[in-house]
């Protein structure tokens, strides 16, 4: 169907909309100091990519990208993404100095660990790390001991009264214990999941994951949700001594430097009895918090074993030199490019310096705003690439309409109305050609890994803005001239760039 | 371009060479008579380029062999400093190579090594390179593949490619119409086939970024023979209705009317690709920019020569299988000989009669020399 051309009133409309969005939305992103989140290889950083070793189930993988984050951002580095794509865990962290150091903590196993809590750490704003100073002890009345809870077996509704001892203050400034710090035996301060600013202070670990044989989120009569689980034959002994000495008192499950529960133990019972081999952890569970906990109680670490494939580090000073490399690359390209333009078309080809002066401006802040997001890839070299690639798709739509352009007038129409005739029928091919190199940008993005969906992403993003640059300002621009030209005769118009055979010079 | 020789006239009196001939519309290159010599061109580089593959395999990078790769910034040093100094750290066989105008790239194999081993390794070759580039160790990037990483890319690569290939196929059908879409499915082979023996005859290397390169020039490729198809319908509905050319004639024509927009697209898309592998690889020692460039180059030189010698002359030679063109082919040889229009005398005759559906005058033509029909047409 032709699309309709419009009056001249709605292509001006068209015209000055489109230059004030992409003007408008440029200056709003550079005022507010927005830019692209740039990629590791731009700004330095890490990336790896694992791949499961035995055959994972999606719920597996999903599994693994949570863990990943939670030791990645306990790293306290800004801007890390951990991503499932395909089979494969992504993990990359733009921007670390001390990138071997980060690469030590992502790829370790982290073990399930049973820790007694010994108080409460009372809330703080401002965290300073510790270095290598030795936590302080719990203060006597902050103490999460029997004595201070004083759990007593009742008849309401959580079975049991207990008191509860306040936050010691002593802790309040001070950082939780990094992840490369979580050592087994040592006093750690850690943080409870899903509470923020709750952490507590835990003595040494007294049980590892591997006494636990199975744990399962299930509902109780009641209808609440309870984790029951199961010790495997060599646990179960042990987890009788470990719940002799807690007695009463709280024992945290961590994970990766989280705690994950810090139940008490039979609370209900005024006297130690042995678990037999199984128990059941109840609380203020949710379904999901149920199911999280099973899931962390079963795998200890990782649900399944990682085999990192690819592992990149790329200094900060490399990547800086590697975005001027991009950026000097892409701008010599787009003035080569003008260059030519301007040569052969002559008044037209300013119509498409202007044309890719509103693309660029509206690229640039659509990329920005999307480093603001988490969904967009980060701005990396693959992606300046495929944003210089885009280059030839973008002014390859003026070429087209131009050259019809020149066939309307070798026709001897009047260029007030090839520039209808014309817009319609290389409208057209525009739309033909984009949506074939729109489907190899999606397809690329969907199917492949790591770099490459940056450069499908980005060429993909240009290639929709050229279709959409085409319709609202290319279309009114040259349309207007059009009709301005076959009124003056002044050396900007149409007829400057359109030569035609059947015409004498 | 123009295989005609001899300078053109225009009633007017008024002379171009083969550049303006192509600017103004005048150009009569018989691409689809002479396929014979384009297919033979192509099956020779294709030849050539699966015979190296078949002898010598690919250069493969790192991360399809697996291996281990340091970079760092140093303006102060040689490639027989780094080297002298990487051996000492106990890399058995290094290759350094220097890219761009200072940053040194160590290359060496340490798969053999266990996980430990490896890390330890790795430690010692980037505190060497740092101490001789007087950096801190954080500057050295490092990279490390195990042998399966490069695979997956592949195997990864060539699900995009397939499903890639299945749903052109299915669009250009509905779009435009099954021939269509098989003329331009065996350009795209043609360009992988040309892309892939190149890189092999060359000893280029070959990156995860090569392959998806590839993939993007095959995406580009199309596009370019979409828009001259795109032109090819229009004609087949109409001048090709005025009974007057073959289709054969038509689809030329079609070509030499395209044919400054297939210069030019080309020109446009190649630039800037030109100036990623110059001044972003070579200059400045962007590795991934030169793995991209080089694909990108070879890729768009050859989509830009399959979409106008190969998916066209292809198309016309299927088409001409048909009952009705073999007719309209037998028809038009009874009343004449060949018959050649350009651009322009095509544009003027539909605008002489009003109508693209009309029958063109064939007056005062012949083969091989062209006068546009032009007449002093309206001015504005």
């Amino acid at each position: 169907m032709p699309p309709q051309v419009g009056s001249r009133r709605s292509l001006i409309v068209s015209l000055i909309l489109t230059i004030a969005i992409a003007f408008g939305s440029l200056a709003a992103t550079l005022s507010l100091g927005w830019g692209p989140k740039l990629g590791l290889d731009l700004a330095g950083g890490l990336s790896v990519v694992y791949k499961p070793t035995t055959h994972a189930t999606t719920a597996d993988l999903q599994e693994v990208v949570s863990i990943l984050s939670n030791r990645v951002n306990g790293l306290g580095v800004s801007g890390a993404k951990v991503n499932l794509q395909g089979k494969d865990v992504v993990v990359s962290v733009p921007g670390v100095t001390d990138a071997r150091n980060v690469l030590a903590i992502v790829g370790q196993t982290a073990q399930l660990l049973f820790r007694p809590v010994l108080c409460q750490a009372a809330v703080g704003t401002k965290l300073t790390g510790l270095g290598s100073k030795a936590l302080p002890t719990c203060g006597a009345s902050y103490l999460m001991s029997q004595a201070n809870l004083a759990v007593t077996p009742a008849n309401n509704v959580q079975g049991f009264t207990s008191n509860t001892p306040p936050p010691d203050p002593a802790f309040t400034n001070i950082a939780s214990t990094p992840a490369n710090q979580d050592l087994p035996q040592d006093t750690v301060l850690l943080p409870l999941l899903g509470k923020p600013g709750v952490r507590y202070v835990l003595g040494q670990s007294q049980l590892t994951g591997h006494s636990i044989k199975k744990a399962l989120a299930q509902q109780d009569q009641a209808g609440a949700w309870v984790v029951n689980y199961t010790l495997t034959p060599s646990g179960s002994p042990l987890w009788d001594q470990v719940a002799q000495k807690n007695f009463h008192q709280l024992l945290a499950i961590e994970l990766d430097g989280v705690v994950q529960s810090a139940p008490i133990i039979q609370p209900g019972q005024s006297t130690f009895t042995s678990f037999a081999g199984q128990g059941q952890i109840s609380g203020s569970f949710t379904q999901a918090s149920a199911q999280n906990l099973a899931l962390a109680m079963n795998f200890g670490a990782l649900p399944v074993r990682l085999q990192a494939l690819n592992t990149r580090t790329v200094s900060p000073s490399l990547g800086h030199s590697a975005l001027v490399a991009g950026l000097g690359a892409g701008l010599a390209g787009l003035a080569l490019v003008l260059l030519y333009t301007i040569l052969y078309y002559r008044a037209l080809g300013l119509v498409i310096v202007l044309g890719l002066a509103v693309t660029a401006a509206l690229l640039w802040a659509i990329i920005s705003a999307l480093g603001h997001t988490a969904f967009a890839p980060s701005f990396d070299l693959a992606g300046v690439t495929g944003l210089i690639v885009s280059i030839g798709i973008t002014v390859d739509s003026y070429i087209v309409y131009f050259e019809r352009l020149k066939d309307e007038a070798r026709a001897g129409r009047s260029v007030r109305s090839s520039v209808d005739r014309g817009f319609r029928s290389a409208w057209r091919t525009v739309v033909a050609a984009d949506t074939v190199s729109l489907l190899a940008a999606v397809l690329l993005y969907l199917i492949a890994v790591g770099d490459v969906r940056g450069f499908a992403f980005f060429l993909g993003l240009s290639t929709i803005m050229d279709v959409a640059i085409t319709w609202y300002f290319t279309r009114p621009l040259v349309i207007l001239l059009g009709r301005r030209g076959s009124a003056s005769n002044s050396a900007l118009s149409m007829a400057a760039g359109l030569h035609a055979g059947a015409q004498s010079e | 371009m123009s295989s005609e020789t001899e300078e053109m006239t225009l009633d007017e009196g008024v002379t171009y060479g083969p550049f303006g001939r192509l600017y103004h519309g005048l150009t009569t290159v018989d691409f689809v008579g002479r396929r014979k010599i384009w297919f033979a061109i192509s099956a020779v580089i294709i030849v050539i380029g699966l015979g190296s593959l078949a002898i010598r395999g690919f250069n493969l990078g790192i991360d399809f062999k697996g291996g281990s790769s340091w970079e760092v910034l140093a303006p102060n040093t040689s490639i027989a400093n780094m080297t002298h100094a990487v051996q000492s750290a106990g890399l058995n066989n290094p290759s350094v190579a220097k890219l761009g105008s200072d940053t040194y790239q160590v290359t060496a194999n340490l798969n053999s090594l266990s996980q430990t081993q490896l890390t330890a390794e790795t430690t010692k070759v980037v505190d060497a390179m740092a101490k001789v580039a007087h950096v801190s160790n954080n500057q050295v990037s490092t990279s490390n593949v195990g042998p399966t990483w490069g695979g997956q890319i592949t195997n990864r690569a060539l699900e995009a490619l397939i499903i890639f290939f299945i749903a052109v196929v299915a669009y250009i059908s509905i779009r435009f119409e099954p021939k269509m879409a098989a003329a331009a499915f065996i350009a795209m082979v043609h360009d992988l086939l040309v892309t892939i023996g190149v890189f092999s005859i060359f000893g280029f290397q070959i990156t995860p970024d090569t392959v998806i390169a590839i993939l993007t020039i095959l995406g580009y490729s199309l596009y370019d023979t979409v828009v001259v198809f795109d032109r090819v319908r229009d004609n087949a509905g109409g001048v090709l209705k005025g009974g007057d050319i073959t289709y054969s004639e038509m689809v030329n024509l079609s070509m030499n009317q395209t044919l400054a927009r297939s210069i030019n697209t080309s020109m446009v898309a190649i630039l800037p690709v030109l100036s990623v592998l110059l001044i972003g690889a070579y200059l400045l020692g962007a590795t991934t920019l030169q793995n991209y460039g080089l694909a990108l180059f070879v890729g768009l030189m050859s989509g830009a020569y399959s979409s106008i010698f190969i998916a066209s002359p292809l198309l016309a030679w299927m088409k001409e299988r048909e009952p009705r063109y073999q007719e309209l082919a037998e028809r038009v040889g009874a009343r004449s000989g060949r018959r050649t229009l350009t651009a322009s005398s095509a544009a003027l005759q539909g605008a002489q009669t009003g109508s693209t559906n009309a029958r063109p005058s064939r007056a005062g033509l012949s083969p091989g020399t062209i006068q546009a029909r032009a007449r002093k047409q309206k001015r504005r």
